[in-house]
């Protein structure tokens, strides 16, 4: 992309949430090689900086790199993070969390204040919110069809049984309503699953190891994978590139594997281990059976497996990186078989490790 | 039908909806959260028709006939004591309050108004907690207790969402607690020995340090091992245990009387006898492991039959607590936890946060307990 096709120029100063993380790190990496040269890194207080303290040193010279120490719970630390800022990339979220209020309160009211901060800030240009593929309903998708921008999210995320969706919905139905309400020109990232070093667990799109032995769900599926480098490619393009306030893209690589093979290569590459695979038909079945039992006995177990989560992960589903690739002019920079390569060896290092 | 409020809407308020959702003859009218967002992603998802951010105005509109208090600790007495003011019954989250003065304000102050108040110390109500109660009541100890253990641990591993949160965050509303991390988890620990004490003023002596895994993370503050010794008059005594370290991380009572002895797991839900007499000679090593094999089929053989009666939810005894709680508000009976009992939980835990400030949490390895650190608790 030329310098001049862009919504700010080298010199505007850039926020980036998240920027310590397992992608915003790389998002850093990109803006600066990009010829970005004001740049803040928001950052937990104990936070491991070492990845971006690591930026500053190779960029030296060239770029300012600020670490910004704070919370974005704090209103007052969100204020003064986009203090002279002209472009927002929020990746911080909260990951991880199993109760709902955790994952709210650190992916939603986080938002919030930093939104409602950027409305005060008058020299925005772009609110760059990282969303997920899981926030998709693709319950009303008939088998095998394309999942595409145009689909509707979660209308019940809180009967998806799972508090990272939930949190997710909420934390793009707040993007555009603060959009709206302070007139703040936004883009929604949704990437599918984000894979390669730093991020090395099987995801449970493909399977499931709660039961003592890995069942394999995705079966045939195609897995809708997005290497780290490339997401964060996406990324950064989604927030320079004009003409895009608004809109939504989905980030999937090419080449997409299935889940059979993806497993069948992990277990080649990095370890072997016994897993089962479950029919589609039968997933659903006990989808359906854990679904009715839980509300029958009010939750004597959680309502993680249910139709909603069943549709959302296993269902037979395309993806496509159209749009990305003709609005944003988007194209994977690292091929299939290369992250594929990339991402084993980075868990088989892990591994060894452990 | 009794009208609940919750107040708070963080990570135990799903808990006490849920539970409150499966109680019979109750309806949750509102919810507050100072953060609006809170109380309405929570009222979204639990089908709450009132949300609030100020307890005024939905004691004023909601009417609740009971709140229940689910905020961080530094505001249960504030919350609770604004509600009694208003005429309306409290349940509140532990630990109770932030010390004994406001407990005992608490508790006049329900006294004085014919309300109820109680506290969350429902681990206190689960099947075999109610089931350890029920034996010593009908006399297998043999009389009064003569010793106690309780364990109450916490796996604080870096990788845990919570622990990464506190360490990270200097900040934190846990770390302004008078009693920090301990002041948030030792209350149900402490209350299962505190129910069995008859003084108010049971003798505390307490060892509390840093475990080098969390120095070796670079923290200093958090007192993260506790051992306690608790004494009453020469008669009854017992030792308190919290450890984020110790493997396994136990949540374990014990308790001895003059004949026989109970071990109750709250982990594995199991209550175990510990048969005071002995057999002659070889049969003492030959014996009693059967005995203990055949008591564990029978405990795994309960928690089946309970699961499959569908009773046997994680938060049993918060279900069993609030029900109970409830209906000695429609019939006007005592409450389930006894107010001395709530009041010497607390008290308990001031003197060991007292004594913990008053000797530095840093200590070199040859420094031992002194006499000093003995306190009656008056």
């Amino acid at each position: 992309m030329e310098s001049e096709e862009r919504i700010i120029g080298p010199g505007a100063r850039i926020l980036v949430t998240g920027a310590a993380g397992f992608i915003g790190h790389r998002v850093v990496e990109r803006l600066l090689e990009f010829g970005y040269t004001k740049l803040r890194c928001f950052s937990r207080p104990a936070g491991n900086a070492a990845r971006i303290e690591e930026l500053q040193r190779r960029f030296a010279g060239s770029a300012h790199i600020e670490i910004f120490k704070g919370n974005l719970l704090s209103r007052e630390d969100c204020l003064r993070a986009v203090s002279g800022v002209e472009l927002v990339y929020h990746l911080a979220a909260g990951r991880g969390e199993k109760m709902v209020a955790d994952a709210f309160m650190n992916s939603v009211i986080t938002t919030r204040n930093l939104l409602e901060a950027c409305g005060r800030e008058a020299g925005i240009r772009r609110f760059v919110n990282i969303s997920s593929f899981s926030v998709y309903s693709n319950r009303g998708n008939r088998r095998g069809k394309l999942l595409d921008e145009s689909c509707p999210m979660e209308a019940e995320p809180e009967r998806r049984g799972d508090a990272y969706t939930f949190a997710k919905v909420k934390q793009d139905e707040i993007v555009a309503e603060y959009g709206r309400r302070f007139d703040l020109p936004y883009v929604l990232i949704r990437p599918g699953v984000v894979y390669g070093p730093g991020n090395e667990s099987i995801h449970g799109r493909v399977g499931i190891g709660t039961f003592g032995i890995f069942l394999h769900l995705g079966g045939s599926n195609t897995l809708p994978l997005t290497y780290v480098d490339n997401c964060a490619d996406a990324i950064v393009l989604s927030g320079l590139k004009p003409g895009v306030d608004g809109e939504v893209f989905n980030v999937v690589d090419d080449d997409l594997p299935s889940s059979r093979r993806f497993l069948r290569l992990y277990k080649r590459n990095v370890k072997q281990f016994k897993s089962l695979y479950v029919p589609h038909a039968i997933s659903y079945a006990l989808c359906c059976l854990w679904e009715k039992y839980s509300a029958w006995s009010q939750g004597q177990l959680p309502p993680v497996y249910n139709r909603k989560t069943w549709c959302a992960y296993w269902r037979k589903t395309r993806y496509t990186n159209q749009k990305l690739k003709s609005r944003l002019g988007w194209n994977p920079r690292v091929s299939a078989p290369e992250a594929l390569s990339r991402h084993f060896e980075s868990c088989r290092k892990k591994l060894r490790r452990a | 039908m009794l009208k609940v409020a919750i107040v708070g809407c963080g990570k135990i308020a799903d808990s006490h909806a849920q539970q409150i959702q499966r109680t019979p003859h109750c309806e949750i009218v509102a919810a507050c959260d100072r953060e609006e967002l809170m109380a309405r992603q929570f009222c979204q998802r639990f089908r709450v028709k009132r949300q609030y951010s100020d307890l005024a105005q939905l004691l004023d509109e909601a009417r609740p006939d009971v709140v229940h208090v689910t905020t961080p600790p530094g505001s249960h007495f504030q919350i609770g004591k604004q509600c009694l003011l208003r005429g309306v019954h409290v349940y509140i989250e532990k630990p109770f309050t932030l010390n004994s003065p406001e407990a005992e304000e608490l508790v006049g102050l329900a006294q004085e108004r014919n309300l109820k108040v109680t506290a969350g110390h429902d681990d206190q109500f689960r099947h075999a907690a109610r089931r350890m109660r029920e034996m010593i009541v009908q006399g297998y100890l043999g009389g009064p207790p003569v010793h106690m253990e309780s364990y109450y641990c916490y796996e604080l591993v870096e990788t845990s969402s919570y622990a990464r949160a506190l360490l990270a965050d200097k900040q934190h509303w846990v770390r302004k607690l008078p009693g920090g991390l301990l002041h948030n988890i030792i209350s149900h620990g402490i209350a299962r020995v505190a129910e069995f004490f008859t003084t108010d003023a049971p003798q505390v002596m307490v060892r509390g340090f840093v475990s080098p895994a969390l120095r070796r993370l670079g923290e200093e503050e958090i007192i993260d091992e506790l051992r306690v010794i608790l004494s009453e008059e020469d008669r009854l005594t017992a030792y308190f245990t919290f450890s984020s370290q110790m493997r396994p991380s136990l949540h374990q009572f014990r308790v001895y009387g003059p004949r026989n002895g109970l071990v109750l797991d709250q982990d594995n839900e199991t209550l175990i006898r510990l048969r005071g007499g002995r057999y002659k000679s070889y049969l003492e090593q030959f014996v009693p492991p059967w005995v203990f094999a055949k008591q564990y089929l029978g405990n795994a053989a309960h928690n089946v039959r309970k699961f499959l009666a569908n009773d046997f939810h994680a938060k049993s005894g918060m279900k069993w607590l609030i029900e109970s709680f409830y209906r000695s508000i429609s019939e006007g009976t005592s409450p389930p936890i006894p107010y001395h009992e709530i009041l010497r939980t607390s008290r308990i835990m001031d003197a060991i946060f007292d004594q913990l400030k008053s000797k530095p949490a840093v200590r070199e390895p040859h420094d031992s307990i002194s006499e000093d650190t003995v306190s009656p608790l008056v």
